[in-house]
């Protein structure tokens, strides 16, 4: 059928592209602009302006940061200090090396913490959910129907119903008191958190792979682990990797639970956290805030964009969970 | 024979699933049992000294607290404010991308940006275009003059919440458009030819065929943004700590000044309670189940 384009009507619908382009991208604009700033431009109006890579070759610890290099008063202090007497010479020290821990920005121990805990969790749930989703997806067995439709049940449950007891969980077997403890917890809930989502993405995924190859493999001999291993695992590849993507991504995020049990415990922060916690210090240096942000942002989006088309499509067959 | 081979299908099947089952029942069933049962405690900070039973005070604490009812019309009005803008945004933008244009691709890759950067990233972005004075976004509503480039209005109490509405819109029209686009695109190209010969204009079209065939999945997704947005804390929180949203509010009673948990627990418990009625009422009436 061919429709009579009405020039008007099109100019219209571009306009509104530009206009929904412009809303979406605006505040990312500004983020990278203002990434690529010296700190005492970080307000100057206009888009464009002096350009430097500087934050982000400190942010990655390529370079120095002017708060970790000595200030004028502390040079003095350092030639000073070879005429005192021993003892006072050792305070001095010490506290000259306190400022300059304290002035830090570890954006890369933080992008380290969530990369590990995001990484492990993700991979657990999928590990998790490859098994479950197989069950629900291939075995006939009392109240599979039942316990389906009971793990969604789970998206009625919001984070802020859960703070509270599960707080109070961790808190009676111990698990808030050292940092390491801690940070096993969050991985526990951030595994908890991703399942059901994968779980039930999974499970749709499996249903589309013809029954009759696992069938034939089983007739030649293969074990029903077996087949799992070496023909379903395979098969859904691309299912994994989008499902194992979504897990990440909400890890990556999360910052409810990880504001809860790792506050007490800067050495454990994760992205949300630590930026937040510096952001609210005496670091909030836009330039940098700004800069560590399309660091944070980089690797999520790059992943998404690559895997776009089975990503999209798992959006909308599975839901996701927020 | 049958019969074994069955029953050891059906232990399989159940050892494959027990992991999960185990996990979701001991960390989201009985968390959520377990609130219930502190809301009507004094929860004391320290593992060595005993909660105390206190009855109902704890509701009544909150019940006859203006704070609470304040945060509870909040979280109502950002729910409906969200729910409905990015069903609306999310429609319009689905209609659009479901015509053929140039550079359509791209444009789709980028409308997913704002849903799936993260969100600590892009909260910081926010935070500065809002700054007053310096803020760009500020400045430019200023010189146009809607408001006054002076007001902080992330961090007015007054306001903020719509500002939190308004991001949490931008954030999430993403995920309804792409829900939308793929039910749009599953609707019949007959059924607007058949219109098209009838004589319906584009309008009628969109309101006699577009709406009704989408109606289900409509209602969906308000249902999946509606439970989400009243339990939104981060979105809401990182951006703002005024917005006074309840989830906020729960944060701030249970782990923020001195801790009251069992006050925050009951109200996460009555927050719970009529999310479960709204709930049932939406799926009986909308969904009509």
């Amino acid at each position: 059928m061919v429709k009579k384009r009405n020039p008007l009507r099109t100019v219209v619908f571009y306009v509104l592209v530009v206009s929904l382009v412009l809303f979406v991208f605006y505040p990312f604009a500004w983020m990278i602009s203002v990434s690529f700033r010296y700190d005492t431009d970080a307000f100057k109006e206009g888009f464009f302006q002096k350009f430097t890579l500087d934050q982000y070759a400190q942010l990655l610890g390529f370079k120095e940061s002017i708060r970790q290099e000595l200030s004028e008063e502390e040079k003095q202090l350092l030639t000073l200090v070879k005429n005192m007497p021993e003892e006072q010479q050792k305070q001095v020290l010490a506290k000259i090396e306190r400022d300059r821990k304290k002035e830090q920005f570890p954006f890369l121990r933080f992008f380290r913490n969530s990369l590990l805990l995001a990484g492990i969790a993700a991979f657990t749930s999928l590990v998790l959910a490859i098994f479950g989703a197989y069950s629900f997806s291939r075995i006939r067995y009392p109240g599979r129907t039942f316990l389906q439709r009971s793990i969604l049940v789970v998206y009625l449950f919001g984070g802020a119903v859960l703070a509270v007891p599960l707080y109070q969980i961790f808190v009676g077997m111990g698990l808030t008191r050292t940092a390491f403890s801690s940070v096993v917890v969050l991985f526990i809930i951030y595994v908890l958190n991703t399942l059901p989502v994968s779980l039930y993405m999974l499970g749709n995924y499996f249903r589309t792979i013809p029954y009759s190859i696992e069938e034939a493999a089983i007739i030649d001999g293969c074990t029903r682990t077996q087949a799992i291993l070496k023909i379903v695992i395979p098969l859904s590849m691309p299912a994994l990797i989008t499902v194992f993507i979504y897990s990440f991504m909400i890890a990556w995020n999360e910052y409810l639970f990880a504001s809860i049990f790792i506050r007490p415990f800067p050495t454990a922060y994760t992205l949300p956290v630590g930026l937040n916690e510096l952001f609210y210090s005496e670091h909030a240096v836009w330039s940098k805030m700004m800069a560590a942000s399309v660091l944070t942002a980089v690797p999520v989006v790059v992943l998404f964009m690559l895997m776009e088309k089975y990503l999209t499509s798992g959006l909308t067959v599975g839901g996701v969970k927020e | 024979m049958a019969g074994t081979l069955q029953r050891r299908e059906a232990i399989f099947g159940w050892r494959l699933i027990a992991p999960t089952v185990i996990i979701i029942a001991l960390l989201i069933l009985y968390p959520v049992v377990y609130n219930i049962y502190l809301s009507f405690f004094q929860v004391s900070l320290n593992p060595e000294v005993p909660n105390r039973f206190v009855g109902f005070s704890n509701y009544g604490k909150i019940l006859s607290d203006g704070e609470f009812w304040r945060s509870f019309g909040i979280t109502v009005a950002f729910t409906l404010i969200t729910v409905g803008g990015s069903l609306l945004l999310g429609l319009g933008v689905a209609v659009m991308m479901n015509r053929n244009f140039v550079g359509r691709n791209l444009v789709r890759a980028l409308l997913l940006l704002p849903y799936v950067t993260p969100l600590i990233s892009i909260v910081f972005a926010w935070r500065y275009i809002f700054l007053p004075i310096d803020g760009p976004l500020v400045q430019a509503l200023s010189s146009v003059g809607i408001m006054d480039s002076g007001t902080d209005i992330i961090n007015n109490p007054n306001n903020a919440f719509l500002v939190v509405s308004f991001f949490n819109v931008w954030r999430n029209f993403p995920f309804v458009y792409l829900m939308l686009l793929s039910a749009l695109q599953s609707i019949p190209a007959v059924l607007y030819e058949a219109a098209e010969i009838d004589g319906a204009t584009r309008w009628k079209q969109f309101t006699n065929i577009t709406l009704p065939e989408l109606y289900f999945v409509i209602a969906s997704v308000a249902l999946l943004r509606g439970i989400w947005n009243f339990y939104k804390f981060d979105e809401v929180y990182l951006l703002s700590k005024f917005a006074g949203t309840m989830p906020v509010y729960i944060y701030e009673t249970a782990f923020t000044g001195v801790p009251q948990q069992g006050v925050a627990a009951s109200i996460a418990t009555l927050l719970f309670v009529v999310m479960m009625g709204l709930i049932t009422l939406y799926v009986k009436k909308v969904l009509k189940w």
